[in-house]
C-alpha cells in the first residue's frame, strides 16, 4: 500500500518539481550561467528533467552522481555544489518515474552525504525510501505470494497497525510450513507483550522467545528480550546472564551492554557494571542513560572524580534529548 | 529482527512484566494471614468511603478551570487530619482555590475546617475559627511552631501563604506578616521539622516554577495545536523556602545559609526524615521535569545529593515529573527508604535505602512499577493499614490534563486508587479486594491518612481536584490489635518528628519512625498506631526522641486497642 504522501510527491506535474529545484534551499539564489560544457550538459538534462523527458535527462544526470565531490573553489565551488545539488534532486526524481530503482538510490545517498541537513533532501529521502519498500514489498507478494517472506512481512504488516491476532495467526502459517523458519518464535514473543500486560502474556512471550533460542541459538534479540523480563521481575542474576550472552552474541547490540549494566548495578555488582557501561556510553555517547548509570557505578566504586564528569555528561545529553513524546509543546 | 535502538523504551512500554508477581523478598516477618479472609466474611471492605450525607463534608473544590489553562487549576488541593480543639479527635481541613490574579471565583470560595463531632460525622466551623484563606490555595502543613500544644496551620497559595495560629479558643489569627513566612510565590507543599536540632519546629516550603498571570505560557498539541495543560518543563525552576523558627513566634528565611536555595526546584511534595541514621533530619524533594532533591542535613546545612544518590532521575538518566513522596523503613532493615509518584510513561518508584546515602530503586520487580506504568500519583503514604506490622502503600491517583484521553492512549484523566499490601516478603496489589471505592476514577490529588473514628484503624481523607473530597473509613485494622501514641516532645521539638519508636510483641519486633509530611499538599493525624497483628500484648516499647534530647526510653506493661500519650522524660505513659 503506498503511503498518502509519497504518492502526492510523486504525482507532482514536473515542470512544479522544476521550480522545487529553482528554489531549492542550498541553492539560495538564482542558479549562475556557467559556461562550462559539462555544466552546460548537466543544465540541459535538468531543464529535460523539468519537462518531464526523463528517459533523455537521465543519462547526463547519473554521469553527475559519479563525479567526486566538492571539486572548484570559492564562487565556482558553490556553483558547482547547487548545480550537482540540482541534478541529483532531478536524478532521484527521474529515477523514480522511470522505477530505476539503483539509480534513485545513489542520487539519495549523493545528497544525503553532501547536504545532510538540507530539509528538502530529508523530506525526499524519506519519502522515496518509503516508495522504494513500498515497491519492493508489491513485488515480493506479487512474484512469491506464498513465500515465508511474504507472510512475514503481511504479518509485520499487522503488527504495525496494533492487529496482534492476525499477526500472530499470520506467524504461525508460517511455522506450520516450517517450524525451524528463525526470527519467527521472536516476532510471536513479542506480539504477546504486546498484546496487554498480563502474566498469561508475559508467559507466553517467554515461551517463544526461548522457542526462539532452539530454532536460532544466536539470537542476541531473543535473549535480550528474556534479560529483560528477568530484570523486570528483580531476577538479577538471570537478567545478567541473558543480557551478558545477548551482548556476546552481538558485539553491537548497546542497548544489551546499557541493559547489563543496569542491571549488575541493580545487583549492587557495581564493580562489574563499569565495563558494560563505559562500552554502551562509547557507542552512545549521547544517551543520558548511559552515563547517568555510568557515574552511579563510578561512585558506587569510589571513583567520585569520574562519577562527577560522569554526571556532567548525563546532564548535557538529557539537555539535548528531544522532549517527550506525550507532552505538549509550547507554541 | 530488532529495533534495537529503543528496545528497552520499547519493552518497557510494552506492559513486560506488569504481571510478573512481586519477588523483591526482604525479610520472613510475622504475619496475620487470616486477616484479609475475617474482613470478607465480615462483608466490609477495607476501605469504605463515607458519603457526606453521612459525614456531613459538603465542601467542594473549585478549581476555576478556564480556557487559559492556568497551571495551578489542575494541581490542587491538599488536606488535613489535625486536632485543632484539642479534644483528641481528628477534625479535617480542606483547601480550595481563590482570587488572584488570573481568577476571580464567580461566588467567594473558602476553605473548610470540619470539627470532628465524635460519632462520624463532622460540622463546619470555618467562618468561627477564621482559616478561610485568602488567595489560591494549594496545600496545608500543620504543626504546633510555638509549643503552646494547639496546632496551628500553615496554608499554601498563589501568589502567598498563611501561618493561621491556633487561639486555643476554636479561632485562628492570621500571623503570616509577624512571623514572616508568607514565602511570596507559588507555594506548594510545606513541611514542619526541626533542621537545626534546637526543639523548635521549623518550616520548609516547597515551591514550583516562576508564574503569574502574564507568565502563563501556551501548550499546544497536535495539527490543531489545541490547548492543553503545560508539562512543566516550559516554566522556570524557583529555589524553595527554609525558615527557621526563632522560637518567638517570628521565622528567619535562612533558605540561603542552609544551601537550600542554591537548588533550582518544581517542587511538588516534600518529605523530612533522617535517611542516614545521623541524627539530623533531611528532606526528600519530589520535582517535576527537575531532578528530585534529597537534602543531606550537615549539622544544619544542607547538600544536594540526589543525582548520586539514585533519587533524582529515572533509570534512564532523566527527570521525571515527581509528584508526591513519603519514607518509611519498609523493610525494617533499620534504615529509611523512599517513595516517589511520577507520570504516565514514568512508573514510581520505591527507593531502597543502601545505608550509605545512596538507594536503589526496588519498584521493578515488585510489582509496583509495572503496575503504575501508565498512571500519574499525587498523594501517597507508606502506613500500616491492617495493623498487622507491616508498612504497607496507599497511592491516590489522576492525570494533570484534563484532555490527556484525546492525544493518549490508555492514560485517563480520572484514575483508581491503589493499595499495596505489604506481606513481609514483598508488595501485593490489594486494591481489586479492598471495597468499591478501589474501582472508583477519581481525579486524585493531596491525601492524608488518620484515624478519624479512634479505632485504631487509619482512616484517609483524600480530594479532588474541582470536585468533592473522599472520606475513607478503615475497617480492617480493626481487626487486628494496635497501640496508639501521641508524643510529646520537651526538649525535643513538641511534635517528637523524627522520633523513632521500637516495639516487641511476642515474635514481632518493628520499629517506625515519626517522619514529617509526606504525601502531596497535606498533612497527617500526628499519633503514631503500632501494630502488632493477633498478638494481644506489647512487651516493650523505647521511644528515641529527636535532638536535640535524643535520649532512649523503655516502656513496659503497655495496653493495647487504645491510645496514650508519651511526654519525654516523665518516664511513664497515660
Amino acid at each position: 500500500m503506498r503511503g498518502i504522501m509519497s504518492n502526492f510527491l510523486l504525482r507532482w506535474p514536473l515542470p512544479v518539481f522544476g521550480i522545487l529545484l529553482a528554489t531549492a534551499s542550498v541553492a539560495g539564489q538564482a542558479p549562475p550561467a556557467s559556461s562550462a560544457a559539462a555544466n552546460s550538459n548537466v543544465e540541459r538534462a535538468i531543464d529535460l528533467a523539468t519537462k518531464g523527458r526523463c528517459e533523455e535527462a537521465l543519462p547526463a544526470l547519473k554521469q553527475t552522481l559519479s563525479r567526486p565531490p566538492g571539486r572548484g573553489a570559492g564562487n565556482e565551488q558553490t556553483s558547482g555544489k547547487q548545480l550537482e545539488y540540482r541534478a541529483a534532486m532531478a536524478a532521484a526524481k527521474c529515477a523514480m518515474s522511470l522505477d530505476q530503482a539503483q539509480t534513485a538510490v545513489n542520487a539519495l545517498f549523493l545528497l544525503k552525504r553532501d547536504f545532510p541537513h538540507d530539509p528538502e533532501v530529508l523530506y525526499i529521502t524519506t519519502h522515496y525510501l518509503s516508495e522504494l519498500a513500498t515497491r519492493a514489498s508489491q513485488e515480493l507478494a506479487h512474484t512469491a505470494p506464498d513465500s515465508y517472506q511474504a507472510q512475514e512481512l503481511q504479518a509485520e504488516s499487522f503488527e504495525s497497525q496494533g492487529r496482534w491476532a492476525e499477526a500472530a495467526a499470520e506467524y504461525q502459517k508460517i511455522l506450520n510450513q516450517n517450524a525451524n523458519v528463525p526470527g519467527i518464535h521472536f516476532r510471536l514473543g513479542r506480539v504477546a507483550l504486546s498484546k496487554g500486560a498480563s502474566e498469561a502474556n508475559t508467559e507466553e512471550a517467554k515461551k517463544e522467545f526461548e522457542e526462539e533460542l532452539k530454532t536460532d541459538p544466536s539470537n542476541a534479540a531473543a535473549e535480550f528480550s528474556l534479560g529483560e523480563i528477568a530484570r523486570r521481575a528483580g531476577k538479577w542474576d538471570e537478567a545478567i546472564a541473558r543480557f551478558s550472552t545477548a551482548a556476546r552474541l552481538d558485539s553491537g547490540f548497546a542497548e544489551a551492554y546499557l541493559a547489563l549494566g543496569m542491571s549488575l548495578a541493580s545487583a549492587q555488582k557495581f564493580a562489574e557494571a563499569v565495563a558494560p557501561l563505559e562500552k554502551y556510553v562509547k557507542i552512545v555517547p549521547d544517551d543520558p542513560a548511559g552515563h547517568y548509570q555510568l557515574a552511579i557505578a563510578y561512585d558506587r566504586t569510589g571513583r567520585k572524580e569520574s562519577a562527577a564528569k560522569e554526571m556532567q555528561l548525563q546532564r548535557e545529553a538529557a539537555a539535548k534529548a528531544p522532549p517527550s513524546a506525550t507532552s505538549a509543546t509550547p507554541q | 529482527m530488532i529495533s534495537r535502538r529503543r528496545w528497552l523504551q520499547l519493552l518497557s512500554s510494552s506492559g513486560l512484566g506488569s504481571a510478573l508477581g512481586p519477588s523483591g523478598a526482604w525479610h520472613a516477618g510475622p504475619k496475620s494471614s487470616a486477616r484479609a479472609a475475617r474482613i470478607h466474611a465480615n462483608s466490609l471492605p477495607a476501605f469504605e468511603g463515607i458519603p457526606s450525607a453521612k459525614s456531613g463534608i459538603s465542601w467542594t473544590h473549585v478549581a476555576g478551570i478556564s480556557p487559559e489553562m492556568y497551571m495551578p487549576e489542575t494541581v490542587g488541593p491538599g488536606c488535613a487530619f489535625l486536632d485543632y480543639d484539642n479534644d483528641g479527635w481528628m477534625d479535617i481541613y480542606l483547601v480550595n482555590s481563590g482570587p488572584c490574579d488570573f481568577y476571580t471565583p464567580p461566588h467567594p470560595l473558602r476553605n473548610a475546617l470540619y470539627r470532628n463531632n465524635r460519632d462520624g460525622t463532622f460540622a463546619d466551623v470555618t467562618e468561627k475559627a477564621g482559616v478561610a484563606g485568602n488567595a489560591y490555595g494549594m496545600g496545608v502543613a500543620v504543626g504546633d511552631y510555638d509549643g503552646d500544644g494547639l496546632p496551628d496551620i500553615y496554608l499554601t497559595q498563589y501568589p502567598h501563604s498563611i501561618l493561621y495560629h491556633n487561639n486555643g479558643d476554636g479561632t485562628f489569627t492570621d500571623v503570616t506578616a509577624k512571623a514572616r513566612v508568607a514565602a511570596p510565590g507559588w507555594a506548594t507543599s510545606a513541611v514542619w521539622f526541626d533542621y537545626d536540632n534546637d526543639g523548635l519546629l521549623d518550616l520548609f516550603v516547597c515551591r514550583f516554577v516562576d508564574f503569574n498571570k502574564a507568565k502563563n505560557i501556551y501548550c499546544g498539541y497536535g495539527a490543531e495545536n489545541k490547548r492543553w495543560y503545560c508539562k512543566p518543563n516550559v516554566y522556570t525552576p524557583m529555589p524553595c523556602w527554609l525558615f527557621r523558627n526563632n522560637g518567638n513566634g517570628t521565622f528567619t528565611d535562612v533558605s540561603k545559609e542552609t544551601g537550600i536555595a542554591k537548588s533550582l526546584a518544581k517542587a511538588w511534595g516534600v518529605v523530612a526524615a533522617d535517611i542516614n541514621n545521623d541524627g539530623w533530619m533531611d528532606l526528600f524533594v519530589g520535582n517535576d521535569t527537575v531532578p528530585n532533591f534529597l537534602f543531606a542535613n550537615r549539622k544544619g546545612r544542607f547538600e544536594e545529593i540526589g543525582l548520586l544518590a539514585g533519587v533524582g532521575l529515572s533509570p534512564f538518566g532523566l527527570a521525571r515529573s515527581g509528584m508526591g513522596v513519603d519514607a518509611a523503613d519498609y523493610d525494617q532493615d533499620g534504615w529509611i527508604d523512599l517513595f516517589v509518584t511520577n507520570v504516565d510513561h514514568e512508573t514510581y518508584s520505591l527507593y531502597h535505602n543502601s545505608k550509605d546515602e545512596t538507594f536503589s530503586d526496588a519498584a521493578p520487580g515488585s510489582g509496583i512499577a509495572a503496575t503504575t506504568k501508565m498512571m500519574s500519583g499525587w498523594g501517597v503514604k507508606l502506613f500500616d493499614y491492617d495493623n498487622d506490622g507491616n508498612v504497607d502503600l496507599l497511592l491516590c491517583n489522576g492525570h494533570p490534563d484534563l484532555m490527556v484521553e484525546q492525544r493518549l492512549q490508555n492514560v485517563a484523566y480520572r484514575e483508581k486508587l491503589l493499595l499495596f499490601q505489604n506481606t513481609g516478603k514483598g508488595w501485593k496489589n490489594v486494591s481489586a479486594e479492598s471495597g468499591p471505592i478501589f474501582s472508583q476514577e477519581l481525579a486524585g490529588r493531596g491525601m492524608a491518612v488518620g484515624d478519624f473514628d479512634n479505632d485504631g484503624s487509619l482512616d484517609v481523607l483524600l480530594t479532588q481536584n474541582d470536585g468533592a473530597p473522599v472520606l475513607l473509613r478503615n475497617n480492617a485494622g480493626r481487626e487486628n490489635h494496635w497501640l496508639g501514641l501521641k508524643l510529646v516532645g520537651r526538649k525535643a521539638n513538641i511534635e517528637a518528628i523524627g522520633a523513632r519508636v521500637a516495639y516487641q510483641a511476642g515474635d514481632l519486633l518493628r520499629h517506625q519512625w515519626k517522619v514529617g509530611g509526606g504525601s502531596y499538599l497535606s498533612s497527617h493525624d500526628p499519633r503514631m498506631v503500632l501494630g502488632v497483628g493477633q498478638r494481644q500484648k506489647i512487651d516493650w516499647l523505647e521511644v528515641k526522641w529527636p535532638n536535640p534530647c535524643g535520649k532512649t526510653e523503655r516502656f513496659t506493661n503497655l495496653p493495647v486497642d487504645r491510645y496514650i500519650t508519651i511526654v519525654e522524660g516523665e518516664g511513664g505513659w497515660k
